[in-house]
């Protein structure tokens, strides 16, 4: 239970485990690659959930469900909450970090940052927005595991349009 | 005595199933655990009657039979533990004790990165844990 | 007061109802009784409950009694206040009077005296007899009344009213009714006070010595059921409630031994529900109360109420827990009461609840009656279970289904454990041996397929020992010390004992027990432990002693009764649980039911059940439950000779965890599919096998093929089986993940394969397919005559591929077919011309397009005009880049000195095959250059031409192509085709010119070489062979001085040879003979170039020599002479220009002037020689001439005539320009003689302003 790692390790652990599929098992097949390590994410936020969620009434809808994953289960991760949380209430839910840590030190042209990312992207830009995203399957597969661990089958989506902030868009499958 | 302890997949199906009798009669037990889940299920699925423990994890009593009695715990992902003893008086205390420890010990096992979860868990060491906090069972707060 | 109980319990069942008095003063009642009890039940009344809230009740029944009647006649105050409840609740009297004085006289006093006693609540009814039309005695009745009202109401309370015999008013009767209420309620409301106050002076000293419970009692229950009798069940239910759970506490509190009842005769059946099965007075002695029948009566009360409440769901969930706890309370009691009397209590008071709630429930809401059917199913259930237990000690064990969930109930519960263990009775040794016979004979069932399984227990361990010990310890104590060894639970520890009492090793059982005798040495037969048989009977006896109720007893008698009931249990049990939440319970004992259908080879019913046990198990994966089930499933469909359904049962029972049959009995599974499989069958239907045979693409990325391409695919598939199986026949079909338009492809195993158990890999052959990705979708196969298909992805699947973390598997593509494009590219190597009529290399650049080109063929057919040295080899290497080629060039040459070629290993000889080459490996995927050797052949010489006419050779015939035909791919399926088109040329374009003629006539030939390949010639010698009429000045072969040579001559620049050479004087002879028409120029040369660049030294046959060896090349060009006239005949001349100069745009005729300068009749250059072609050549760009460009003009032949022709033209740009020519083309130049020439170039003015011009077309 108590055994802690340093943050730096998990840092380059998750760049490591990036690249690794990007570049080496699945090197241009990034479809592939984004797969599996969200698969990689999913499991571990199905386990991360199994803990953190010990020693606490069960969830009675998806809100409560959320506002967990918004509060605790995140503090656990980043030592921080969600910074903000919307929601349609037609089943999608969208949590944004305000300083979200693992992009935090990822260092990306900075042209994405002056926002015209939508707009014409070439290649560099796009290149870097691909990297990132790419980092962020990893998220998106903890929360997808964890709330679907709670028995709310969903779709995770992440949103860079302006770094290091990152929204998490949860779509609940009815 | 505690006669078996399991623990029920969140889509009902045992993922981990020990009975604790010298005999080779697990299959009884097997019984015993899997008709708890229609009281389980009914709990679950019928809040009224559950009343004010509607989302509290330990579910209590869930067979008030002559001998032997059945205890179950829900966890928020849906998994059961069910907990079969044959002890007469048992302290609801105890019995709460014991799913806390014993839910420590499966979060344990199942964030091990080797076990798939949804799969039965197959860890030693888990079953070890388990045996060791079945002994000391209402032990602890008897002594 | 406990001998009040007797009294109490009398009146008590005696009246149910309240009571109203009627004081008839004037003997009215028999005039109007019919009318008052007309009244009755009152429909509506409103009452104050305990709480004194007012509720209102219906059909309140009560009674009028006349205060004369016995019932009412006085009590002792006791036994009043004690039974206060039946006392009237309210007194009606009935006066009338027609007369004042006596009214005044008589009856005043004597209502007065009535109603003095205010205990009672009373009120006078006036009834008057009075004839409506007689108004005189209405108003006198009237009268009466109004002093009646006066006397005896009070402004705080109306007391009278009055009724009209003759014409009653409406309102009398609802007004009657509201007094009667207000009376009745009033009377309630004050007993129930006093009561409450008696009640609670008991509870306060409810803890001293003193206290008697009794009292207690006879007050709550008399509350209780005045209560009850007002229709206030509510209240009265919490009085019996209170009253239970006082009397519980008292009875466990105090510590002195009470008499627990039940053992009388009859006591075995339960009286939960009918209070009056025992008078009172038997159930309390000496204000001790047997808890036995003490608590079965109050239960019995509060159901009684309960079912008046319409709660029949209450009844049954309290009945459920009353009973449990009080099988408790008899378990502790066990040793006093008879032989299980604790289990028939159990049965029986099962059924009566059951019975009583089912017939009274009428349907609730629906979760309340799920809870109901929940209720009833335990009953039923916890009935069965006594009852199997029952049949168990009377020898009925055999015929108990060793099943899970029998095993659970049975050897869970706890089983009798009587003080005495019943004892043999003398005269029954008889019916031992019957039972003993019964034992030997009964065998074990043997399951189906073999499969052996330890019959689970039904009985806790150690009751044989058990009840030994009971006996024993009463006679000699060293039994116990024997069997004391092991603490004696209920549960289904220690194996030992319980395999022992399972019938099918009674044997061994016997024997045990006989052993067990010995070490005690007890000779006496009350010693000698009993045998199984002997405690059937014993227990047979006993029992018959305790159950009175003789049709549970009947269901003892005999096993087809026990059957009975037992299957009647069961199915009141499943059902109730298939109509609650329960379904698995309810399943479950389906199946048992299914046991004792299959017992009586009701094997389809039997299907049924044991299907749906078998679906409920593995639906949720509870395969060990489902392992116990599925082979009795199996065996009803082979019974029934269901195929399809016994194979897929089978199959499943191979798909299931390994552990959980041996292996031989697996093997056995699988012979019996295997033996199904080949046996005919009438209707062969695919069997799924997705369980037992998955498939999965190799892990890693998918196959890709391109567009045609065939390929192997190789597939792992895991068997299930336990051993080798063979497949006749092995399909896996594709199915395109897009573009679903073109539906599935099968791809078929070419021959029937033997899967291993665990992973094989096989490989399919694979057709070309479409252009798309495809996942792998259903396995199909043959066994024999059966068809089986298979669905699923291998999830036991192999450790090595990271699969397992996707949760939503998605199908994994295994093949990716590409678009058509372009796979390999040919090019020619050379950029320029080759020189023609030698062999030369032409060089293929060969690239694959990241495809492979193993063993590649290449056609080549050379077209017309074209052949390849087949003579000798072809050369292949590896290409990179030029430079990089000239470098490896250079290494080859190298190499080809050294006579060796294998020292680049990417270069290769190959040799042409009936115009086919096979490309070597290495030659695969890199980019390689083929040289072949090849010849362009054209006859005929080519041909010199004067530089006044300069004739050039079109590309055209030094064109030659290649047709390249390329078969590649894995079966050479892809074909590239290209024609290439080579250049070849001559070496040199001749041209000649008259350089100069000389005063002795000779002349000067200039022979001008133009190169035309972009290589460097070098000319070493060249001759003229002259035409007749030409003879060479010097004499010899007329060559050039030898100095010259060797001549060099650098790609695409010219070089010109001077020949000196003369006419030679014709004789007429010699015009006889004909003549040479041509003369022929021949060079030899050398050649030295790049074969990559184009032109080079011809291919060497073999291996050419030294450098210095090189055998020169001869290049043979002819050229036509025309003997030139030794002096001009004709003079043209350029007329000046107009002084004004030239202007853009400006017409201007230019004028040339031809003089004959000599008539020549001798000479015939000409056939007309008056008349002379002429032709005009301007640039376009810069003249337009208007005007004949060409033609005819005659010339007189005479000597100095001359004719001058004129052109109009008109020039298009500004600045110096070459002006147009005049050219006589018919006429040689050298007959020409041009002074002065005319000028080179003319100055052209840019055009006046404003002025306009016109543009060319």
């Amino acid at each position: 239970m108590g055994r802690e790692v340093s943050e730096s390790c998990v840092d380059s652990l998750l760049t490591e485990m990036v690249s690794s599929y990007c570049d080496r098992f699945y090197a241009n097949k990034p479809d592939l690659a984004a797969r599996r390590i969200e698969a990689i994410g999913f499991q571990v936020g199905l386990q991360l959930s199994e803990r953190y969620t010990m020693e606490r009434p069960r969830f009675s809808d998806h809100l409560e469900a959320i506002k967990f994953i918004c509060k605790d289960f995140w503090s656990e991760l980043f030592k921080k909450q969600i910074d903000n949380l919307k929601t349609n209430h037609r089943g999608t839910f969208v949590l944004q970090d305000n300083r979200f840590r693992w992009l935090a030190r990822m260092s990306v042209d900075p042209s994405p940052e002056n926002g015209d990312l939508s707009q014409d992207n070439p290649p560099a830009e796009n290149k870097a927005a691909q990297a990132t995203s790419m980092h962020l399957y990893f998220p998106c597969g903890i929360i997808r595991g964890a709330l679907s661990n709670l028995g709310i089958p969903c779709a995770v989506t992440a949103d860079i349009s302006n770094l290091p902030a990152c929204s998490f868009v949860v779509r609940i499958k009815a | 005595m505690i006669v078996c302890v399991a623990v029920v997949g969140h889509q009902n199906n045992p993922l981990y199933i020990q009975s604790f009798t010298e005999a080779d009669d697990a299959l009884k037990l097997h019984h015993i655990v899997h008709c708890s889940l229609d009281v389980v299920d009914e709990r679950v699925n019928n809040p009224k009657k559950s009343g004010p423990t509607l989302n509290e994890t330990f579910l209590g009593l869930l067979y008030p039979t002559e001998n032997y009695k059945v205890y179950g715990y829900l966890t928020n992902t849906k998994v059961k533990f069910i907990l079969v003893t044959t002890d007469l008086d048992v302290r609801d205390a105890d019995v709460r004790n014991f799913f806390r420890r014993f839910h420590a010990a499966y979060v344990d096992a199942v964030s091990n990165p080797f076990h798939v979860p949804g799969k039965k868990i197959t860890s030693r060491t888990f079953a070890e844990r388990v045996s060791t906090i079945v002994k000391s069972f209402g032990l602890s707060s008897a002594g | 007061m406990a001998n009040f109980l007797a009294q109490f319990h009398t009146i008590k069942n005696s009246s149910d109802h309240l009571v109203i008095a009627v004081e008839d003063v004037s003997d009215l009642w028999p005039i109007v009784k019919s009318e008052f009890e007309g009244r009755l039940p009152f429909k509506r009344a409103s009452l104050n409950n305990k709480t004194r809230n007012s509720v209102s009740v219906e059909n309140l029944t009560a009674e009028f009694i006349l205060t004369t009647d016995s019932r009412l006649r006085s009590r002792f105050p006791l036994e009043q206040s004690l039974f206060w409840f039946r006392e009237p609740y309210a007194t009606v009297v009935l006066v009338t009077c027609e007369d004042l004085d006596e009214f005044r006289t008589i009856l005043k006093p004597r209502l007065k005296l009535i109603v003095q006693n205010d205990e009672r609540e009373w009120f006078i009814v006036f009834v008057s007899k009075a004839p409506p039309n007689n108004d005189q005695a209405t108003k006198l009745a009237k009268k009466v009344y109004a002093k009646l009202e006066v006397e005896f109401s009070s402004k705080k309370r109306e007391r009278c009213c009055k009724l009209d015999i003759q014409s009653p008013e409406a309102n009398f009767w609802e007004d009657l009714e509201s007094k009667i209420m207000e009376s009745i309620r009033n009377t309630l409301d004050r007993r129930v006070q006093f009561y409450e106050d008696e009640i609670r002076k008991l509870s306060e000293q409810r803890l001293m010595p003193v206290w008697n419970f009794c009292n207690f009692f006879i007050l709550k229950e008399s509350l209780a059921f005045m209560f009850e009798m007002a229709h206030l069940f509510e209240d009265a239910l919490r009085e019996y409630d209170e009253l239970e759970l006082c009397y519980l506490e008292t009875v466990n509190m105090t510590g002195k031994l009470r008499d627990f009842g039940g053992v009388d005769r009859g006591d075995d059946q339960a009286a939960l529900l009918n209070p009056g099965s025992k008078p009172l007075t038997q159930i309390v002695q000496d204000d001790s109360f047997r808890e036995f029948e003490f608590r079965q009566y109050l239960f019995s009360c509060q159901s009684k109420l309960l079912f008046k409440l319409k709660r029949a769901f209450e009844v049954a969930s309290r009945g459920y827990s009353f009973i449990i706890s009080f099988s408790k309370a008899l378990a502790l009691r066990e040793s006093i009461l008879p032989f299980c009397m604790r289990e028939v209590w159990v049965i029986t008071a099962c059924l009566a609840l059951i019975n009583a709630t089912a017939s009274q429930y009428n349907d609730g809401p629906p979760d309340i009656e799920k809870e109901f059917y929940r209720l009833q199913g335990d009953l039923y259930s916890l009935c069965r279970v006594k009852f199997m237990r029952l049949a168990y000690l009377v020898g009925f064990g055999a015929e108990i289904e060793r099943s899970p969930v029998n095993s659970a109930l049975l050897s869970m519960l706890p089983w009798p454990k009587p003080a005495v263990w019943p004892l043999v009775p003398p005269d029954a040794s008889s019916e031992v041996l019957v039972k003993e016979k019964i034992i030997l004979q009964e065998t074990p069932r043997v399951k189906h397929l073999g499969i052996q399984r330890k019959p689970l227990p039904l009985e806790p361990s150690l009751l044989l020992r058990e009840a030994n010990r009971r006996r024993a310890s009463l006679s000699a104590g060293n039994m116990v010390e024997m069997f004391e060894g092991r603490p004696i639970f209920n549960d289904g520890s220690g194996s030992d004992a319980s395999t022992k009492m399972s019938p099918s090793q009674k044997v061994r059982a016997s024997s045990m027990s006989r052993t067990n005798s010995s070490p005690g040495g007890f000779e006496s037969s009350i010693d000698r432990p009993m045998r199984l048989a002997e405690i059937y009977v014993a227990a047979e006896h006993a029992l018959q002693h305790t159950i009175s109720n003789t049709d549970l007893w009947k269901s003892l008698s005999s096993l087809e009764e026990y059957e009975k009931k037992y299957l009647e249990l069961t199915k009141g049990a499943a059902d109730n649980y298939h109509h609650s939440w329960w379904k698995r319970h309810g399943v479950v004992l389906d199946g048992e039911i299914a046991a004792v259908c299959f017992k009586h080879g009701n094997f389809d019913l039997a299907a049924k059940s044991y299907e749906k046990v078998c679906a409920l198990y593995a639906g949720e994966g509870w395969q060990d439950l489902l392992a116990e089930v599925l082979p009795s499933l199996a065996e009803c469909q082979k019974i029934l000779n269901d195929q399809a359904g016994y194979l897929s049962s089978c199959v499943r029972l191979l798909s299931l965890d390994k552990g959980l049959f041996l292996t031989k009995e697996r093997e056995a599974f699988q012979s019996e599919v295997l033996r199904l499989a080949h046996s005919e069958m009438k209707d062969p239907v695919p069997l799924d096998v997705s369980s037992l045979i998955t498939f999965s693409g190799n892990p890693g990325p998918p196959l890709e093929l391109c567009d045609g391409d065939p390929g192997t695919l190789s597939v792992t598939i895991w068997s299930g089986f336990p051993d080798d199986i063979t497949l006749d026949s092995l399909s896996l079909t594709l199915m395109a993940t897009y573009n679903g338009d073109e539906g599935v492809k099968a791809l078929r195993c070419p021959s029937a394969i033997v899967l291993k158990p665990g992973r094989n890999i096989i490989t399919l052959p694979l057709p070309p397919q479409k252009p798309g990705s495809y996942v792998l979708g259903v396995l199909t196969g043959q066994i024999g005559h059966l068809r089986f298909r298979s669905h699923s992805f291998s999830k036991g699947g192999p450790a090595d591929s990271d699969d397992f973390m996707i949760y939503e598997k998605p199908t994994r593509p295994i093949l990716k077919v590409f678009k058509p494009r372009a796979l390999v590219d040919l090019t020619a190597a050379i950029s320029s011309a080759l020189l023609i009529n030698e062999p030369q290399w032409v060089g293929i650049i060969v690239r694959p397009i990241d495809y492979s080109l193993k063993g590649a063929i290449l056609h080549i057919d050379t077209g017309p005009g074209l052949k390849i040295e087949e003579s000798h080899v072809i050369e292949m290497q590896s290409y990179v880049d030029l430079s990089q080629i000239a470098a490896d060039m250079a290494k080859s040459d190298a190499a080809q000195k050294e006579g060796s070629l294998a020292v680049d290993k990417n270069f290769e000889q190959l040799r042409l095959h009936a115009g086919r080459i096979e490309f070597p490996n290495w030659a695969n995927n890199v980019t390689s250059i083929l040289w072949i050797p090849i010849r362009a052949i054209s006859d005929g010489l080519a041909r010199g031409s004067s530089s006044v006419s300069p004739l050039r050779q079109s590309i055209v015939d030094g064109m030659r192509t290649i047709a390249l035909k390329l078969e590649f791919g894995v079966s050479h399926n892809q074909i590239f085709e290209r024609t290439l088109a080579v250049h070849f040329t001559d070496p040199f374009q001749v041209s000649t010119r008259i350089a100069d003629k000389c005063n002795d006539g000779t002349l000067l030939l200039q022979v001008m070489l133009q190169s035309e390949v972009k290589a460097t010639l070098t000319i070493n010698d060249a001759w003229l062979d002259l035409q007749d009429g030409f003879v060479h000045t010097t004499k010899g072969d007329g060559r050039p001085t030898s100095g010259f040579f060797p001549l060099v001559i650098s790609p695409h620049s010219r070089a010109a040879i001077l020949f000196s050479i003369c006419l030679e004087m014709l004789n007429a002879e010699d015009e006889a003979k004909a003549l040479r028409p041509e003369s022929i120029l021949n060079i030899k040369y050398g050649i030295s170039g790049d074969r990559t660049t184009g032109a080079h030294p011809p291919v060497a046959v073999e291996s050419p020599g030294p450098e210095g060896a090189r055998q020169d090349l001869i290049f043979r060009s002819s050229l036509v002479l025309q003997r030139p006239v030794l002096d001009p005949c004709l003079a043209v001349g350029f007329l000046p220009l107009p002084s004004g100069g030239l202007r853009v745009g400006q017409l201007v005729s230019m004028e040339w002037r031809i003089e004959r300068l000599k008539d020549f009749e001798e000479n015939e250059v000409s056939k007309h020689n008056n008349e002379v072609l002429y032709e005009v050549g301007a640039n376009s760009d810069n003249w337009m001439l208007a005007g004949r460009k060409r033609g005819h003009v005659s010339l007189s032949t005479k000597q100095g005539s001359r004719i001058v022709i004129s052109i109009l033209c008109m020039p298009l740009v500004a600045g110096y320009v070459r002006p147009p020519q005049l050219g006589l083309p018919e006429v040689d130049e050298t007959n020409i003689s041009c002074n002065p020439a005319g000028p080179h170039l003319v100055c052209v003015l840019p055009p006046a302003l404003s002025s306009s011009f016109c543009i060319p077309a």
